[in-house]
């Protein structure tokens, strides 16, 4: 399975790469790590007629704590962001969540930005920033401009993203101390693209849940944030039938998709099992 | 659509090379097609099996998910410098006495993904080298003799780094 | 006390020449692998890797069509992109060449790229042959085609009803039945009426496939000068069956030379590749250059003709209430996809052992054969017998839930006994050897069945579901070509062929060494090693005093090859013949030498030496050059020709045709291995995930040649019957579209979900009818993980009280499973 022919350049600046791209705009695809775009291109469901490696913009391989936040840039790997001690400490949901992802070798060239450009619907990290709220930064060769998770994601393979932007740095607010995390999936074998999964924190603070935030992937054609639900866990204590009712209600509010390898009655089940499962697994995930 | 093809400067296996290619061509084709080092196999072309896992800039990447037009400036290893008959790798040496192959189709990308464990876990558990292999597709032996072999070859290599100076 | 119904059959006495001995010197030992130090350094040479001097490329356009007719192609633009050498459409290929082999009779043809209609999705439509693949790939972007698309019957119980546009092949006539016939084995009427209980279930197994890393593909050369192709090929049967391909092509057997490549895996998927052969060579005469055709992934999951069984039975099981089995009945609707290549073999196989290792006194079968618009069905690591295992064991396990009786126990009171043997089985096959009581205690001994039902009590208090199984499979091994044609009308058997067997030559050079030359592939089972083993066993030479080689179809002859676990057996036989035959001939330059008797000599170590006179000896080698360059030193007689050479030919060491009436098939499949699988298992009930917590794999497969190989096929073939049983599934919807064609869609086992520890263990019953004992053992695991699986996963969901007779259970379906028990 060969890809369609296309035209080839590999930029030595941000700033040429910026230009190239606004200059073949709708035509041109940035390559970082190629995980998710070489196997659509091989098998010709993609087919850019420029592709522009940034590989070589080194600069932009970083995680780094920048205030309260962490700081991740466009080619930052996954085998990196995975294994960083950083990344676990200040974001620990992160680090669970990449138990998930893929396989080493995968690791090793995917990076964490062209993973949420690729949007694809049962990926594990697109849930991942909706719970912990990060910001998205695009930059193109007219400025920069900042969006919320929430509104990155748009549909099946669909974001915001404009065609002469490039995701430059993802932006993840700090996890509070306070701030549990749980993370549950579902998937065919370990590795695979989720059936369903839940990504959740809770922070809690005197006994009682503080603030709550809740994602699902796998289920629809986008991961989703369910705000509603959370806040019937604000304010509450923690508690078995409440991650239970909590549960329910979601199996209930979203309206999930089907496949060949998991209908709608076994989305809406998983939510109804991996929810409970996520929201204890937070609780208990405190430092105490 | 333009035919143009590309320069590029890579090492492979030790040894520095200079091509010509059409930006699309699949690292994995450039290897075994352009270069003729036919170990690294092909199995899927599109990032599941790891038959064509190689080892760019010292880290495994699938190589018929990277364009050989990529690989500039890189340094690439293939299943052919671990080891010859004459003198394997400890790796093929375990792999051989632990019958950790049937086909030998999957084995080159195997070798290539347990050696990048072991240079970065000398003493993995076996859970870990289940991890590291997992994905590495064998359709023949069931991967218990894969572990038992990266196991062994862990610890010949540990042993054989500890050598009175 | 009732008769056995015993068909009416003499056993042929046993053909064999060498006994199994004790402190053999290099059978059963587990040696290293002589295939291992090239494949492990990257220098095997697959088809892939070979190149031809000026070759060109190949791609194929696959129908996005389950079922149309080709109104018209129009290859104009793709014939002009530059790099393109020729395009050819099914229509213009069949002006040169004809369809591909079909064991069915009548045969069903099928065409190396569809001609007027395409019967399923993925099906070749045209061919282009450029420069390189990629620009071949590019070219089918720019084929047009104008289909007229037809109606797909998806749900197995209506296609034997299809009719009309919904017909695969109208010219056979007006329906999708290929075959629809019983099977009557014994008196099943008056067992059925005779029996206490009848216990009825429907059950299905759902298709998956072999799926090796490596696909197929052909380096084809034609040779204007002499109009000869050359065609390499990743194939087995070449030196067996290849010949059909010259057939195809229109040209004399002569004309056709095949020569093998190393094959990474098959499990059955690769046992002919007429397609593959007869596509190259084709395009080769035609495009006046060498070609190359590599299946891609998607080639090779939608079109590469080898899935495996897609079976519905509705069986009945007719039982005495103290738990003995009496009769077994069943209707089976087969799903063989588009095409019949193998005709109706494995439901065959499946008779060979179609009562398990039970004494079950009659069989009866209809077996209803329908064509789809799926891939066709080819060999998958049982072919067509795993299935039965799953069938008669499930069927067991029912039996016993409804008569109370303890699952192992019921087992236990209908094994055949060891003083039994060789047993006949109702549908004519025998069972060579076995002692199934020793199988099921050390299966039993090695998995501590109590040890886990105590656990599994426990777990349950805590509200978790752990799962218990345990199954007694049979694996027959060396099928007989019987099996091909014993199933068509008896008055339409097609090519009726009852020979199967397998050949080797062998010589000794002047050195002393011994080079072999087999005429059977490399598939990821270890010819080289056994044929090694066992060369050196029968010669008295050391492993490394052996070489083994491939011969192409120019110079071999009469290599069934590998499939139906019955490799070494056969190479083994042909090995004892042919070093019976050089042992002879270097006995008699040897008895000269030594001025002795020929009865006075023995091998011992690599010599010729006199009986109980240790000193007076000569090396092989000693004796070989001299046999080689020193005519003259030696009578002027017979038997004293330079050299030492020969070839030998090894037939099926027991099979027996079937009566006119085919009141039963004859022996067919006899050297019976045997094995008891026992898990552990834990499912997730709130996900419907399973995970593997022990498993115990004991395996008969009589005297075995290399346990450590052996054991390899035994875990890799228990990998594959988790795929199939919990995992792999090739799903296709209501038009016939391929729902899980790519790797990320059809799962294949991980190193995660296979057990990290399958415990193997051995029971040896030597075959009184083979060389050295040996039974074939390469079809392994697959034959019993499936039935054991399924056994414990509805074990661990007793409390539910759910009955499981399918496969696979994907986790969707165990949920769906337990939501329906729930209501």
């Amino acid at each position: 399975m060969k890809p369609a022919p296309f035209e080839y350049v590999r930029p030595g600046t941000l700033e040429e790469a910026l230009r190239l791209l606004a200059e073949q705009s709708g035509e041109a695809k940035l390559i970082a790590g190629g995980q998710s775009l070489v196997p659509m291109m091989n098998f010709r469901l993609a087919r850019p007629e420029l592709l522009i490696d940034i590989n070589s913009l080194a600069a932009l391989d970083y995680h780094r704590r920048d205030g309260d936040v962490l700081a991740i840039g466009a080619l930052a790997r996954h085998a990196t962001l995975s294994a960083s001690a950083l990344v676990r400490s200040l974001c620990p949901l992160v680090t669970e969540a990449y138990r998930h992802v893929a396989h080493g070798t995968v690791r090793n060239r995917g990076t964490l930005c062209g993973n949420l450009c690729h949007a694809d619907p049962a990926s594990e990290m697109p849930a991942v920033m909706l719970v912990l709220g990060a910001t998205l930064v695009l930059r193109s060769a007219r400025g920069e401009r900042r969006v919320a998770a929430s509104d990155f994601f748009t549909g099946l393979y669909s974001t915001v993203v404009k065609p002469d932007e490039m995701l430059i740095e993802v932006r993840i607010p700090v996890t509070a101390v306070s701030c549990g995390h749980g993370f549950a999936e579902v998937s065919a074998r370990k590795g695979d693209y989720a059936m369903t999964l839940v990504a959740s924190t809770l922070d809690i603070r005197g006994g009682r849940i503080y603030a709550a935030a809740l994602a699902y992937a796998g289920v629809s054609d986008r991961a989703l944030r369910m705000v509603a639900l959370e806040s019937r866990l604000v304010s509450q204590v923690p508690s078995q039938a409440l991650f239970n009712e909590v549960a329910e209600a979601a199996a209930h509010s979203i309206d999930v998709g089907e496949d060949q390898h998991a209908d709608r009655a076994y989305r809406s089940d998983l939510i109804r099992t991996l929810t409970p499962r996520a929201l204890a697994q937070a609780a208990a995930s405190i430092a105490t | 659509m333009s035919n143009k093809l590309i320069e590029i400067a890579v090492t492979v296996n030790g040894k520095s090379l200079e091509r010509r290619v059409p930006p699309r061509m699949l690292l994995s084709d450039f290897l075994r097609h352009e270069l003729h080092l036919t170990g690294t196999h092909v199995g899927c072309e599109h990032g599941v099996c790891g038959a064509c896992n190689v080892e760019v800039d010292g880290k495994t990447a699938r190589s018929c998910l990277m364009f050989a037009v990529q690989a500039e400036g890189a340094i690439i290893n293939t299943v052919e410098s671990l080891g010859t008959i004459a003198k394997l790798h400890p790796l093929q040496q375990a792999f051989w006495e632990k019958h950790g192959l049937q086909c030998g189709f999957c084995t080159p990308g195997m070798l290539m993904t347990a050696k990048e464990l072991l240079a970065a876990n000398p003493n993995p558990t076996r859970e870990e080298v289940t991890e590291a292999i997992s994905g590495n597709l064998c359709r023949c032996t069931g991967y218990q003799t894969i572990v038992d072999a990266v196991m062994s070859a862990a610890e010949t290599m540990r042993n054989s780094e500890v050598t009175p100076s | 006390m009732n008769q056995r119904y015993i068909p009416d059959l003499k056993i042929p006495v046993s053909r064999r020449r060498e006994g199994p001995r004790e402190n053999m010197r290099w059978i059963g030992k587990s040696i290293k692998r002589v295939e291992d130090p090239r494949l492990l350094t990257g220098k095997g040479k697959f088809i892939d890797d070979v190149v031809v001097r000026n070759m060109a490329h190949v791609a194929l356009l696959r129908s996005p069509f389950a079922h149309a007719r080709i109104k018209s192609i129009d290859i104009s633009k793709a014939q002009a992109l530059p790099g393109v050498i020729i395009v050819v459409t099914g229509k213009s290929m069949a002006e040169t060449t004809g369809p591909t082999v079909s064991f069915s009779s009548p045969p069903v043809p099928q065409y190396v790229i569809a001609v007027d209609k395409v019967r399923h999705v993925g099906e070749a439509v045209a061919a282009v042959v450029a420069e390189d693949r990629y620009i071949a790939e590019d070219a089918l972007d720019l084929i047009e085609v104008e289909y007229e698309e037809l109606p797909v019957v998806s749900d197995i119980e209506q296609m034997p009803f299809a009719k009309g546009d919904a017909v695969l092949h109208p010219e056979r006539g007006d329906t999708n039945v290929a075959m629809d016939r019983t099977f009557t084995f014994g008196p099943v009427d008056a067992d059925f009426a005779r029996a206490d209980i009848v216990i009825k279930r429907k059950l299905r197994w759902n298709r998956s496939g072999p799926q090796p890393l490596e696909t197929a593909g052909a380096v084809a050369e034609y040779d204007e000068g002499t109009g000869k192709f050359t065609v390499h090929c990743n194939t087995s049967m070449y030196t067996y069956v290849g010949w059909l391909c010259a057939v195809s092509l229109g040209v004399p057997a002569t004309q056709l030379n095949i020569v093998p490549t190393l094959a990474g895996g098959s499990f059955g998927s690769k046992l002919f590749l007429h397609r593959v052969i007869v596509l190259t060579a084709s395009l080769a005469r035609l495009a006046g250059r060498p070609v190359k055709y590599i299946e891609d992934r998607l080639d090779n999951m939608t079109n590469a003709d080898a899935h495996g069984s897609d079976r519905l039975y509705e069986a009945e099981l007719a039982m005495k209430s103290d738990g003995t089995m009496v009769s077994l009945r069943y209707q089976v609707i087969d799903d063989y996809g588009a095409y019949l290549q193998y005709g109706y073999g494995t439901h065959g196989n499946a008779f060979s052992q179609v009562v398990g290792p039970y004494r079950i006194n009659s069989v009866e079968a209809r077996v209803i054969a329908v064509l789809s618009n799926k891939c066709q069905q080819g060999a998958y690591r049982g072919f067509g017998s795993e299935v039965a295992n799953f069938v008669i064991e499930r069927m067991a396990d029912v039996a016993a839930k409804e008569l109370g009786i303890d699952p192992i126990e019921i087992r236990r009171r209908n094994l055949i006994r060891p003083e039994e043997f060789p047993y006949v089985i109702p549908t004519g096959n025998v069972y060579d050897i076995g002692n199934y009581q020793a199988v099921l205690a050390e299966a039993l001994r090695m998995f501590d069945m109590e040890g886990w039902r105590a656990k599994q009590a426990e777990a349950r208090k805590q509200g978790r579901h752990i799962g218990l199984g345990l199954v007694t499979c049979q694996e027959r091994s060396v099928f007989s070509s019987t099996e091909f044609w014993s199933l068509n009308p008896p008055d339409q058997p097609g090519f009726a062929l009852t020979s199967s067997p397998e050949a080797i030559s062998l010589r000794i050079d002047p050195t002393g060494k011994a080079f072999v030359k087999l005429n059977a592939p490399f598939w990821g089972n270890s010819p080289e090693t056994v044929v090694t083993q066992i060369v050196a066993e029968a010669l008295t030479l050391e492993p490394s005093d052996v070489v083994v080689g491939y011969a192409d179809t120019d110079a071999g002859f009469n290599g069934t090859g590998p499939g139906g676990s019955r490799y070494t057996v056969m190479v083994a036989g042909a090995v004892v013949a042919g070093a019976r035959t050089l042992r002879e001939k270097l006995f008699k330059f040897a008895a000269h030498m030594m001025e002795c008797g020929t009865d006075d000599l023995e091998l011992r170590s690599g010599n010729i030496g006199i009986k109980g006179v240790p000193d007076i000896q000569k090396s092989i080698a000693e004796v070989a050059i001299a046999s080689h360059y020193f005519r003259l030193s030696f009578p002027d007689e017979p038997g004293f020709e330079s050299g030492l050479e020969t070839t030998a030919v090894y037939d099926h060491p027991l099979t027996t045709l079937p009566p006119a009436d085919r009141s039963h098939l004859g022996i067919f499949y006899p050297i019976m291995g045997h094995m008891a699988h026992a898990v552990a298992l834990e499912v997730d009930i709130g996900t419907g995930k399973v995970e593997i917590l022990d498993y115990v794999a004991v395996h008969d497969c009589g005297t075995v040649v290399n346990p450590m190989t052996l054991a390899g096929h035994v875990r890799g073939g228990t990998a594959q019957g988790i795929g199939s049983a919990l995992l792999e599934y090739f799903r296709y919807d209501e038009d016939g579209q391929l729902l899980t064609a790519s790797f990320a869609d059809y799962h294949i086992p991980t190193a995660h979900e296979v057990p990290s520890n399958i415990r193997v263990g051995h029971v040896e019953t030597p075959s009184p009818y083979t060389e050295y004992g040996i039974k074939g053992g390469g079809e392994g695991g697959r034959m019993a993980a499936p039935p054991v699986l399924v056994q414990a996963i509805e074990d661990a969901l007793l409390p539910f009280g759910v009955e499981i007779m399918e496969i696979p259970l994907t986790p969707n379906r165990i949920r769906q499973i337990i939501r329906q028990a729930q209501r």
